[in-house]
C-alpha cells in the first residue's frame, strides 16, 4: 500500500534540503571568503613592509622577525635573489617566481605565503611571509560548524512542518473516511459532499456515480424478483383454479380424484416454494431495513395467519388450536409474518395425521418483573426431533425425513432462523412434555 | 352478485370464472385496464350496464396490459364511484401492498390465493356495499335478516336474539375465520358484558340447530369458529 503522507514527504522534503544544502554552501563561501582576503591582506602588508625595510637595511632586515607572534601564528620569513638564491631567512620556503599569493607546506603545516618585490642593489629580489593558517582553519571550522547546526535544525523544523502541513492537507480524505465508515452496509444514498475540498470532488462524484449504479443493480434485482413472482404466480393461480374445478368436476371417480389430487399437491408444493424463495430473499440482511421496524402484537398476527392454514390442518386432519396473549415486540410485520407462516407449516407438515399442533404466544416469565421478553411457540405432538439433529434443521435444505414421504422445501426453518436473528430473536427447538417438538421463539425485552 | 374481473391470464381468468360462478356470482371478464376502465364508466348509470348499481364488486389484476390496476381503481375513485374494489397481484413487496390500498382498493390478495378465501373476500366486500336487508343463503339455510326469519329447507328455524346475531355475523363472514373476540365485538358492540365462555354456550346451541342445514360449523381451538357450505357429498 503506498502512502500519500510519504509521498508527499519524499517529494517536499527531499527538494527543500537539496536547496537548503545549496544555500549553505553558499552561506559559507560568502562567509569565508571575506575572512581569507582580511588574513590575505594582512599576510600581503607584512610582505610589503618587510620589502621596504630589506630596501633599507637589506638582509639583516630578516632577522629581527620573530616566529612565534602574539596570534598563536607562526611566522617565517625569507629574501631570495632575482635568481632564485636564498639570500637570508629560513630556507624551507621555496623560491616563488612570481610576487602574490601561494600555498604551501612548511615543516609538516600548511602556511599561506606572501611575496613582495625588492629593487635592491644585489638586482631585483622577492621577500616572503610564511604564515602558518590556524586562526583561518579556527575561523572555518567555527563557520562549517554553525552552518551544520543550523542545516540541522532548519531540516528537522522543515520535516516536522511538512508533516503537519501534509496532515493536515490529507484530513479531508480522513474526514470521507469517516463518513463511509459510518455508513450502513445497505445505505446506497449517494455521498453528501458538503465541505469536500474541490480535488476531492471527482472522487466523491465517481463513488456516488458508483453508488448509484449499485442502487439501479439492487432496483433491478427487485424488479427481476417481483417479475419471477408475478410470472411464476399467475399460471400456478390458475392452475389450481382448473385443477378444483377438475377435482370438484369429478369427484365421483376415484381415479380421476386421486391423479388430480396429486397434481393439487405438487401445484401448492410449488406454490409453496416459490414463496419461500422469495421471503429467503427477503430476510437477507442487507435487504433488511430497520426502518421498518414497528411495535406490534404477535397475537394479532398469528390471527392474521390462521384463515390460511385451518384448510392445511383439516385436510390432515390436525387438531390446530391457539393460545394467543398479548405480545407485544418490534418488528417488520412482513417478514415475522413469514416467520409464522413457515414454523406453523413446519408443524402441520410433520405432525403426523390426527396430531394436535398448538400456536401459543405472549410475554415470557410470569409477567416479568424483569420487564420480560415476549415469546412465540410452536407445538406438536408428533415424533419430535432427535437432539443431536435439532441445530441441522435451521440449515438450509436439510430435512430430516428424506424418503419418508414427505414433502419439505428445507427452506421453511432457515428462514425462520434468519428472520429471528434480523430481530434479535432467538429460536429453540426442545422436546415436549408428551414427546413432539416445540418451537420457541424469543424476543428480547429491547427488542 | 355481479363481479368484474379484470385478469389478463387466460388460464387464471378462465379458472376465477369458472370458480366464482360456481360459487353463484355473475362474472364478466375484461382483458385489460382500458377495457375495465371503459366497462365501469358505464355501469352507475346505464341501464344496458352488466350489474344492478350496488351489486358490483371489481376483482382487479394489478399488473395488466393498456393501463394498470393501479389506474383504474385511480379513476374509478376520482369519478366518485364507490364500487368495492379487490385488488389481485403477483407482487408481494410492502411497498405494493400500501399503495393499493392508498389508491383506493379495498382490500388486497396477493396470488396465488386459496380460493375459499378469494370468494369469503368478495362476500364480504359486497355485502358492506349492499342495501341492508338481504336474504343470506349458505347450504340449505335461507337467514332472511331484513324479516328476521330463517329457515333449513322448508322447516323454520327458532333463534334467540343473542343466537340470532351470532349467525348473522358467521354467515356474514362466511368462509372466514372469525375469532370470539370479534363476535363479542359485533353483537355486544357498547360494552355488555359477554364473555368467551357465552359465545361458546351460543355457538355450540347453534350447532345443533344447525343441524342438516348442510353447513359447516368448524372451532378453532381457542381463537374462534369458521362456517362454511359442507363440502358436497
Amino acid at each position: 500500500m503506498k502512502s500519500i503522507r510519504l509521498r508527499l514527504l519524499k517529494w517536499l522534503v527531499g527538494p527543500i534540503l537539496v536547496v537548503n544544502l545549496g544555500a549553505a554552501g553558499l552561506t559559507y563561501l560568502l562567509a569565508w571568503t571575506p575572512a581569507q582576503l582580511a588574513f590575505d591582506d594582512g599576510l600581503r602588508t607584512a610582505a610589503s613592509s618587510l620589502a621596504v625595510r630589506v630596501r633599507g637595511a637589506g638582509p639583516a632586515a630578516l632577522a629581527g622577525t620573530a616566529p612565534e607572534d602574539n596570534t598563536g601564528e607562526a611566522t617565517w620569513t625569507a629574501l631570495h635573489g632575482a635568481d632564485g638564491r636564498l639570500l637570508a631567512g629560513t630556507g624551507a620556503l621555496p623560491a616563488f617566481a612570481r610576487p602574490g599569493m601561494h600555498d604551501a607546506t612548511l615543516h609538516g603545516e600548511r602556511v599561506r605565503v606572501a611575496v613582495a618585490e625588492v629593487a635592491g642593489e644585489g638586482g631585483p629580489g622577492r621577500v616572503s611571509v610564511a604564515r602558518t593558517v590556524r586562526a583561518r582553519q579556527q575561523v572555518r571550522a567555527a563557520i562549517v560548524r554553525s552552518l551544520v547546526l543550523l542545516e540541522v535544525v532548519f531540516s528537522l523544523a522543515l520535516v516536522a512542518l511538512v508533516w503537519f502541513s501534509v496532515g493536515n492537507g490529507l484530513a479531508p480524505l480522513a474526514r470521507l473516511r469517516a463518513r463511509l465508515d459510518a455508513r450502513g452496509s445497505a445505505d446506497l444514498a449517494p455521498l453528501n459532499d458538503d465541505g469536500m475540498p474541490r480535488e476531492l470532488a471527482p472522487v466523491v462524484d465517481a463513488f456516488n456515480a458508483l453508488l448509484g449504479r449499485i442502487a439501479a443493480g439492487a432496483r433491478a434485482q427487485d424488479e427481476f424478483r417481483a417479475n419471477v413472482a408475478h410470472q411464476l404466480r399467475t399460471p400456478l393461480a390458475g392452475l389450481r383454479l382448473q385443477l378444483e374445478w377438475l377435482a370438484a368436476r369429478h369427484a365421483g371417480d376415484p381415479e380421476t380424484r386421486r391423479s388430480v389430487e396429486l397434481m393439487l399437491g405438487a401445484n401448492e408444493r410449488m406454490i409453496r416454494q416459490t414463496n419461500q424463495l422469495l421471503s429467503l430473499e427477503r430476510a437477507e440482511p442487507n435487504r433488511f431495513d430497520r426502518l421498518r421496524l414497528a411495535p406490534l402484537d404477535l397475537a394479532s398476527l398469528v390471527a392474521e395467519t390462521i384463515q390460511s392454514f385451518v384448510e392445511q390442518a383439516a385436510a390432515r386432519d390436525i387438531d390446530l388450536g391457539f393460545e394467543l396473549e398479548p405480545a407485544p415486540v418490534n418488528g417488520d410485520r412482513f417478514l415475522l409474518r413469514d416467520l409464522v407462516d413457515n414454523l406453523v407449516d413446519n408443524a402441520l407438515r410433520y405432525t403426523p395425521r390426527g396430531g394436535r399442533v398448538t400456536v401459543s404466544c405472549g410475554r415470557s416469565g410470569d409477567g416479568g418483573a424483569d420487564g420480560g421478553g415476549t415469546v412465540l411457540r410452536v407445538e406438536d405432538n408428533g415424533p419430535g426431533i432427535p437432539a443431536a439433529m435439532r441445530e441441522g434443521v435451521f440449515e438450509r435444505f436439510v430435512r430430516l425425513d428424506e424418503g419418508s414421504g414427505t414433502l419439505g422445501s428445507g427452506l421453511g426453518l432457515a428462514i425462520v432462523r434468519d428472520i429471528a436473528n434480523l430481530h434479535g430473536a432467538s429460536v429453540a427447538l426442545t422436546e415436549a412434555l408428551r414427546g413432539g417438538a416445540v418451537f420457541t421463539v424469543t424476543f428480547s425485552p429491547s427488542a | 352478485m355481479h363481479v368484474l374481473l379484470v385478469e389478463d391470464d387466460a388460464v387464471l381468468a378462465d379458472g376465477l370464472i369458472r370458480s366464482l360462478q360456481g360459487h353463484g356470482m355473475q362474472v364478466e371478464l375484461a382483458r385489460d385496464g382500458l377495457q375495465a376502465d371503459l366497462l365501469l364508466q358505464r355501469n352507475p348509470s346505464s341501464t344496458t350496464a352488466f350489474a344492478p348499481p350496488g351489486q358490483l364488486v371489481v376483482v382487479l389484476d394489478i399488473g395488466l396490459p393498456g393501463i394498470d390496476g393501479f389506474e383504474v381503481v385511480r379513476r374509478l375513485r376520482a369519478r366518485g364511484d364507490t364500487t368495492p374494489v379487490l385488488l389481485l397481484t403477483a407482487r408481494d413487496a410492502v411497498e405494493d401492498r400500501v399503495r393499493g390500498l392508498e389508491t383506493g382498493a379495498d382490500d388486497y390478495l396477493v396470488k396465488p390465493f386459496a380460493t375459499p378465501e378469494l370468494v369469503a373476500r368478495i362476500r364480504a366486500l359486497a355485502r358492506r356495499n349492499a342495501p341492508k336487508s338481504t336474504v343470506l343463503t349458505l347450504g340449505n339455510l335461507v337467514f332472511d335478516s331484513g324479516a328476521r326469519r330463517a329457515r333449513i329447507g322448508e322447516r323454520a328455524l327458532e333463534l334467540s336474539a343473542r343466537e340470532w346475531a351470532v349467525l348473522e355475523y358467521l354467515l356474514q363472514q362466511a368462509g372466514r375465520v372469525v375469532s370470539k373476540q370479534q363476535i363479542i365485538d359485533t353483537i355486544a358492540p357498547w360494552g355488555e358484558d359477554l364473555t368467551l365462555n357465552a359465545v361458546e354456550v351460543y355457538v355450540s346451541r347453534l350447532r345443533l340447530k344447525l343441524d342438516g342445514a348442510g353447513l359447516s360449523l368448524r372451532t378453532i381451538r381457542g381463537f374462534g369458529y369458521l362456517l362454511e357450505a359442507a363440502a358436497a357429498s
